[in-house]
């Protein structure tokens, strides 16, 4: 199990390399970075296959809570798996001048892989910063003079939420004295006042910054509309992600039970709304995408919100979902022309592009039978079981939400087949080989729904169970039993 | 609609901030982990400066991710200063110092800071100091030169050397310990006697590679900055 750290090491330790292996040899230098990146796959699959039951293990040697503990359970290896395998799939293969993008892209992954691990308070923020500083390099790896002021305001507005969550961190060290998760949770009573609920806000917005959370989300549509494809790709469909995934341990382990949910329900809900709308308005192709990634990820806090296993399950499926469908979407359109007036009648030369556009299109809208409608009913249902007003609100907010999605989405759909009254000669030039690929995942998924439904479950009621992962922190007898409440009392100092 | 948002966040924002002013006590914040640590540090990391056992003991992951984003912040710099930072041409065509005295000053400086920067380095495990402040001072003693003589070209083959070999000596002294059976990162060899030179394990080694990392980060940084200007002032001219 230790040897899931080999993810952290290994890209950083070749990241710090790299320079030196490009001066040696060229060729050298193109082909280890994708090495590396399968070695970490291989590494995650072994240490997933292995799992039984959640494992934390104490880097250098110091038991939690004095030391920083990883806290490995399903959720955070499939996310450890995922990391490379996207990063394999947007990797910059083709290009002769990229070593340091290479470089910067090794390090991202070393810093979600972290990210994605880890059970301390503090090197979660130390993984957030490095994906930060990485993500901007990316963002500006165009040179160009939109790209750079782009990633300057992203820059500015990120640099704000990092001070936003050390701060958030700060004061949860100073009502608790500990940064270790699973401490936190055992400690979670002195997290339930004012103060506490301020300290998760704050880290809420600051790490919200990736998140594309509703205030703080003014660099996506500039971002990923100036950045090259497969940065936006990344960011909108991994780092969002992960950030996401960072607040949801903290707020299950050391918020349970209190108002901190409710919280991400605001946010999630004014993200939605805000983000649908723009992009409803939205003209440009490459931004409608950016601000329909803005209300998806509303949708996915919306899920997270919803306290116990159905939220979680909801969560982890529309997460997924989104990872796999909006990376696609942002290659599949790579070569489109953003204005979107000006597709009109491309599908009659290029049919297989404009197909895989409709696929992922109506998946995101959620339409029956493709994945996409599972997790959104899964989200629907988990509202309609909380019962109370607050998630009815939210409830209509999302109906009228998809309605918008689908105008503009099937918008365009119906531009790309409608008859164009010029002789076009319009191609989506775009290479569909990795984009098919994504589209056989999706299409597998939805062969495999049951099983993969109940796998799905399984992690979500592991993850979502607090008192398993302040006992595995503390290993006090790591049972795969799901149904413990009073381990709180067993685990404690 | 974006003054709104603005205005919205803003106002949230002094709420939180009022919030915390009314409920935050100064003087009673509890020493859970804090407490442990000064129990024990001494005595499991070996490490004079408690401060050490803690930045390459208890979290060393957190320094290796620290050197890790200076480097990253190093390497998306000269992504954006891009071609500018690697041209060495123009640099050679003159030397010229500005007046004696700051040539000199330099050339007495320069030794001095070298010594003081690998003293702090070297005794981070005893003293307030370390790798991150001595290396700083490592960069400074190599960029002044810069500063003194414009025009005069920075080894940056030496700097590439010296940045991935350093960094890479702590994360392999890291993987040495998770190899032997141990945790990644776990202290190698014995305490020592506390407050001798060579005491707290492989500490003063990792301090030793962040220090030069550090130090080749910042001077790496700084040349190509200063390529960046004198290349605008010839631009100029």
């Amino acid at each position: 199990m230790n040897s899931i750290v080999l993810n952290i090491a290994l890209p950083l330790l070749v990241a710090f390399l790299l320079p030196l292996i490009h001066a040696s040899s060229r060729i050298a230098a193109r082909i280890t970075g994708p090495l590396v990146l399968m070695v970490m796959m291989w590494s995650a699959v072994i240490v997933f296959k292995a799992l039984e039951y959640p494992v934390s293990i104490a880097l250098g040697g110091f038991l939690p809570p004095v030391g920083v503990s990883f806290h490995l359970d399903q959720l955070a290896l499939l996310m450890a798996t995922i990391i490379p395998l996207l990063m394999l799939l947007l990797w910059p293969y083709q290009y002769e001048q990229n070593l340091r993008e290479q470089t910067v892209l090794l390090l991202l992954a070393a810093a979600s892989s972290g990210l994605a691990l880890s059970g301390d308070l503090f090197n979660i923020y130390v993984f957030y910063e490095l994906i930060s500083v990485a993500s901007f390099g990316l963002a500006a790896a165009n040179r160009q003079a939109s790209s750079f002021a782009a990633a300057f305001r992203y820059l500015l507005i990120s640099g704000l939420g990092t001070v936003l969550a050390l701060t958030g961190i700060a004061l949860i060290y100073t009502q608790t004295g500990t940064l270790n998760l699973a401490q936190l949770g055992l400690l979670s009573s002195r997290l339930d006042n004012p103060l506490g609920l301020s300290a998760f806000a704050l880290i809420l917005l600051g790490i919200g910054v990736k998140a594309e959370i509703f205030p703080l989300n003014g660099w996506v549509a500039e971002v990923y509309s100036t950045a090259s494809t497969r940065t936006s790709a990344l960011l909108a469909g991994l780092v969002s992600k992960l950030a996401v995934l960072a607040i949801v341990r903290i707020l299950v382990v050391a918020y349970d039970d209190s108002e901190a949910g409710l919280m991400l329900l605001v946010f999630g809900v004014l993200g939605i709304i805000w983000g649908e709308f723009s992009a409803w308005r939205a003209q440009d192709l490459k931004r409608m995408f950016a601000y329909s990634s803005i209300g998806q990820l509303g949708m996915i806090l919306l899920a997270f919100s919803i306290p116990g296993e159905a939220g979680m399950f909801a969560g982890i499926a529309m997460m997924l979902h989104h990872l796999v469908v909006k990376p696609a979407l942002f290659l599949l359109t790579e070569k489109w022309n953003h204005g979107t007036d000006s597709l009109r009648g491309a599908a009659r030369l290029s049919p297989l592009a404009a197909a895989l556009f409709v696929l992922f299109a109506l998946s995101l809208i959620g339409v029956p039978p493709l994945p996409g409608f599972w997790a959104k009913m899964l989200l629907m249902s988990g509202l309609v079981g909380m019962d109370t007003s607050v998630y009815y609100i939210a409830l209509a907010v999302l109906m009228i939400a998809t309605v918008v999605e689908a105008q503009y989405l099937i918008r365009i759909a119906v531009t790309l087949y409608s008859a164009s009254d010029r002789s076009s000669e319009l191609r989506l030039a775009s290479n569909t080989g990795v984009m098919s690929l994504f589209a056989v995942v999706l299409l597998s998924a939805l062969l495999t729904l049951t099983p993969l439904g109940s796998k799905l479950y399984h992690i979500a009621a592991e993850s979502s169970n607090r008192a398993l992962y302040i006992r595995t922190t503390f290993n006090v007898n790591p049972t795969p039993v799901l149904e413990h409440k009073n381990a709180t009392q067993e685990a404690s100092l | 609609m974006r003054n709104l948002t603005a205005l919205l966040f803003s106002g949230g924002l002094a709420f939180l901030l009022m919030v915390i002013a009314w409920q935050f006590t100064l003087g009673d914040a509890p020493m859970l982990i804090g407490a442990a640590i000064l129990d024990n540090a001494v005595k499991e990391v070996g490490a004079a400066n408690l401060v050490t056992s803690v930045v390459l003991g208890y979290r060393g992951i957190d320094t290796l991710g620290e050197i890790a984003i200076l480097f990253t912040a190093a390497t998306a710099t000269s992504m954006v200063l891009g071609s500018f930072a690697m041209t060495d041409e123009a640099s050679e065509t003159e030397q010229r110092e500005d007046g004696s005295i700051l040539g000199s000053s330099v050339r007495l400086f320069f030794p001095l800071l070298l010594t003081l920067g690998l003293y702090i380095i070297v005794h981070g495990h005893l003293t307030p100091g370390g790798g991150f402040q001595g290396g700083v001072i490592l960069a400074g003693a190599f960029f002044l030169p810069l500063l003194a003589i414009p025009g005069r070209s920075i080894n940056h083959g030496g700097i590439a050397l010296v940045e991935g070999f350093s960094g890479a000596a702590f994360i392999l002294i890291g993987l040495t310990a998770l190899f032997s059976g141990q945790a990644f990162l776990q202290p190698l060899f014995e305490h020592g006697v506390i407050g001798h030179l060579f005491s707290a394990g492989s500490l003063p080694l990792l301090y030793i590679a962040v220090g030069l990392k550090v130090g080749a980060e910042l001077s790496g940084l700084l040349a190509n900055l200063a390529g960046i200007s004198s290349h605008a002032a010839e631009a100029e001219k």
